[in-house]
């Protein structure tokens, strides 16, 4: 290949001699013509590097060559010059080629291969042909054609009229092939096709109309014009093509470098498709305990089938189907940038499926346990009930019985029964406020009853030592039940610790509803030190806070006292 | 803390009481009328018996608010006595109740019965005025002489607060306000009369002179800032506003 090039290259070194010895072209066609062909070899060259397997880099090349090929008749040596007769149109045949397999580089349809192998005919066959008829006008004596069978003037003629007609409507033929193929491409192909198609358009359509049309020379001269200047830029639209694969790894780059943060759904769809240059992406996510596909909304998605409009290409991890991409089938002439976006989607979608099911995780995990928060709370109501409504009935109405009894006895038993009846009255005294007590403990029923701030006032009042309590009313609405038992807890765990392990003379107790947050603070004068490991029970009120979504913070150092802390996310209730 | 009330022993107890239609006509000339309101039978009759034997009449026993209400406004009975925790939800439809009937029913009197040691129901209970009222813990009925000395004063127009939850208003409050002024005698003489004891009961039980409780009241009052007034239940009404003033 780069040595077909590289005798391109020296052919149209030479041809560019021919024409300057020959000194009949004018300057500049001469030297378009040449740039034109140059270009090509050297676009074909740079199209065949990056993409081998791609015959479009082999057809520019052809073209290049086609180029200088027909400009061999100007040679003075005579079986090169005979030569030259055959090659005359020989760039427009792979020219019509290379359009028409532009650029996947491989004829698709069977009228694809039909057309191109008409065009092959028309440009070599034909003149062919004509050659056996035609006597070149002698004018340096030295030139002859060497392949003329007879002179015949007319038949000539008439073959080279059926030339420009055949050339006319093949040229058409390719161009109503583009024109289909525009119309049926989506903006990824069409963004490859656009360079080459104008150019393409209007070289073909010159060659069209001059074909057709009787033209006085100078709008000819115009259109040859035209025609050059096309071709000049036609090996651009390529390198463009070639460009825009470049743009596309950067733009991997980009989508790879944005991918480092997982990323809602809609977005990374955006991401994908501008990185593979398809608006049209879908992404569709693949459920595995539904063995089915999804969009990002959940809906069921029906992946397309071979031969229809949309091309399928399934992301897989680890040998486990995430996803696939839904995209337009000219995404299939860039299989590394596709291969890499799916790469990345796969990293990406993985990356967000392990997210979405940590945070699941996460909820369920929180929600199970509030719930047992909450289970734990109605438990120790039905507890503290149970305790009322049975133990201490059944107390009460037995010590009644004995009291009775008691006075029922009085003066008609001896001094040692009546201190029995009384030591037995006076141990279920004690056991019934015991019962209370225990009941209060294990559910304050005033923490139901009246809220937080009188339950956490009652501990107050009932605390060993002085507890300032510092809140409104009103800065205090009545919460969810496990929020303000929770609080309370709070209150109740600081204030044992304060008193029996730090020996605290002083407390304040500050709550405060605000910003949808319920802050408990509980500051103590005491030894300080504590801290949450050491089993005083504040590892199991940070459970609890953190069950609630809430922080309990405590700071302890020793002999500063301590401050515990509780925030908890509390909307207010009613 | 006070000390165990004793008092003269009452009847022994007799067999079970039986449930007497309101406005029967074999009651005891002069008897207390009583409705009473626990939806624990168990203690709702253990507490009849306690007051048939005390010469009480009991028109009506209830077991929830709704039939209390109704029971009051049938019989017009001179006390009701109200368990805190009644149906539907065991919660304080009770005090709901004692509430909605002192303000519908003034001249009967309402002793709330409660298993918590807290005061912060007495505001509502008691509103504003300390007549015909009173709030003991449920275990006082075991002391049976001093629950009923206490429904008495209650029918009567007087008014009864438990000792202990008396003295967990007082501890509360002793630490930061001007009842840290009072001396310890003071304090005794204030716990009896927030339970709503008159000057005669509080030097009877306190062994010193009928004088010197007044002087101790007059004290009181000059340190709590409080107008000196002879009648028992503005005095308990002062006190308990005072108490409850700051919540």
């Amino acid at each position: 290949m780069y040595v077909l090039a590289a005798c391109g290259v020296v052919l149209g070194v030479a041809v560019l001699m021919f024409k300057l010895r020959d000194g009949t072209h004018p300057l500049a066609t001469t030297v378009v013509g040449c740039v034109g062909g140059m270009e090509f070899v050297g676009a074909g060259v740079l199209a065949h590097y990056r993409r081998p397997a791609n015959r479009v880099g082999s057809l520019m090349v052809a073209v290049g060559i086609g180029l200088f090929a027909e400009d061999v008749q100007l040679s003075r040596t005579g079986w090169v010059y005979s030569a030259g007769f055959l090659l005359t149109m020989a760039s427009s045949g792979f020219a019509a080629h290379l359009v028409l397999a532009f650029p996947t580089g491989a004829l698709a349809s069977r009228g694809e291969r039909a057309l191109a192998g008409a065009a092959y005919a028309v440009v070599f066959g034909l003149p062919l042909v004509r050659t056996l008829f035609y006597a070149p006008p002698t004018r340096y004596g030295v030139r002859s054609n060497l392949l003329m069978v007879t002179d015949n003037r007319a038949w000539s003629d008439a073959l080279q009229q059926a030339e420009e007609i055949t050339g006319a409507a093949v040229a058409l033929a390719v161009t109503a092939m583009l024109v289909r193929r525009w119309m049926t491409a989506g903006p990824p192909l069409r963004r490859v096709l656009a360079p080459v198609f104008v150019t393409g358009l209007v070289g073909g359509g010159v060659t069209v109309l001059d074909g057709a049309l009787d033209l006085p020379h100078p709008v000819r001269q115009v259109f040859l014009w035209v025609y050059m200047a096309a071709f000049c830029l036609l090996p651009l639209g390529f390198l463009a093509g070639v460009l825009r694969v470049r743009l596309g790894r950067s733009a991997v780059g980009d989508l790879l470098a944005g991918l480092t943060e997982p990323r809602p759904a809609a977005e990374l769809r955006g991401a994908l498709a501008r990185a593979l240059g398809d608006p049209s992406l879908q992404v569709a996510y693949w459920r595995a305990d539904t063995s089915e596909f999804v969009d990002a909304d959940g809906a069921v998605v029906t992946l397309p089938g071979p031969g229809q409009a949309r091309d399928v290409r399934l992301v897989e991890r680890d040998g486990r189907r995430v996803a696939a991409l839904v995209h337009d089938p000219a995404l299939r002439e860039d299989p590394h940038i596709l291969a890499a976006v799916t790469a990345a989607a796969g990293l990406a979608l993985d990356n967000q499926r392990l997210a979405a099911e940590v945070r699941a995780q996460l909820a369920e995990v929180r929600a199970s346990r509030l719930r047992i928060v909450a289970a734990a709370d109605t438990e120790r109501r039905r507890l503290e009930r149970d305790l009322h409504d049975g133990a201490q009935q059944r107390l009460v109405t037995a010590t009644l019985t004995l009291r009775l009894l008691q006075q029922h006895l009085d003066g008609k038993i001896d001094d040692a029964a009546a201190g029995l009846l009384a030591s037995g009255t006076a141990g279920l005294d004690a056991a019934m406020a015991e019962l209370r007590e225990l009941a209060r403990g294990i559910h304050p029923a005033i923490l139901t009853d009246a809220g937080l701030l009188p339950a956490v006032a009652e501990l107050a009042a009932r605390a060993p030592a002085p507890v300032d309590v510092d809140a409104a009313p009103t800065d205090l609405p009545r919460l969810d039940a496990a929020i303000e038992a929770t609080g309370y807890f709070v209150v109740a765990e600081a204030l044992t610790n304060a008193f029996k392990h730090a020996g605290a003379g002083r407390i304040r107790v500050t709550m405060e509803h605000r910003d949808d947050q319920l802050r408990v603070g509980i500051v103590d004068d005491g030894l300080g030190g504590a801290n949450l490991d050491d089993g005083t029970g504040l590892r199991g009120l940070r459970d609890r806070v953190t069950a609630l979504n809430g922080q309990l913070t405590v700071h302890s150092a020793l002999g500063e006292g301590t401050s515990i802390t509780a925030v908890i996310p509390a909307p207010g209730r009613r | 803390m006070t000390g165990p009330m004793t008092d003269p022993p009452a009847s022994p107890m007799t067999g079970p009481p039986a449930v007497r239609p309101a406005g029967a006509p074999s009651r005891p000339p002069g008897a207390i009328r009583v409705v009473l309101a626990d939806d624990a039978v168990l203690i709702r009759e253990a507490i009849a018996g306690l007051l048939r034997r005390n010469d009480f009449e009991v028109v009506a026993q209830v077991g929830d608010p709704t039939s209390l209400v109704d029971a009051v406004a049938t019989a017009r009975p001179d006390l009701a006595v109200v368990d805190i925790r009644m149906p539907p939800d065991h919660r304080t439809e009770g005090l709901d109740a004692a509430v909605a009937l002192r303000r519908d029913h003034p001249q009967v009197g309402v002793l709330l019965l409660s298993q918590y040691l807290e005061s912060h129901h007495l505001p509502a209970l008691f509103g504003g005025s300390a007549r015909g009222v009173g709030y003991l813990l449920k275990e006082r009925v075991t002391g049976p002489a001093g629950f009923v000395e206490a429904l008495r004063r209650v029918a009567a127009g007087g008014c009864a607060l438990d000792p202990d939850v008396v003295a967990l208003m007082l501890r509360n409050r002793r630490r930061t306000d001007p009842l840290a002024t009072l001396s310890e005698r003071e304090h005794e003489v204030l716990a009896l009369m927030a339970e709503g004891r008159s000057n005669r009961a509080i030097s009877e039980r306190m062994f010193i002179t009928h004088k010197t409780v007044e002087a101790h009241v007059r004290s009181i009052f000059t340190r709590l800032d409080l107008p000196p007034e002879p009648d028992n239940h503005r005095r308990v009404l002062a006190v308990l506003t005072y108490l409850r003033a700051q919540w």
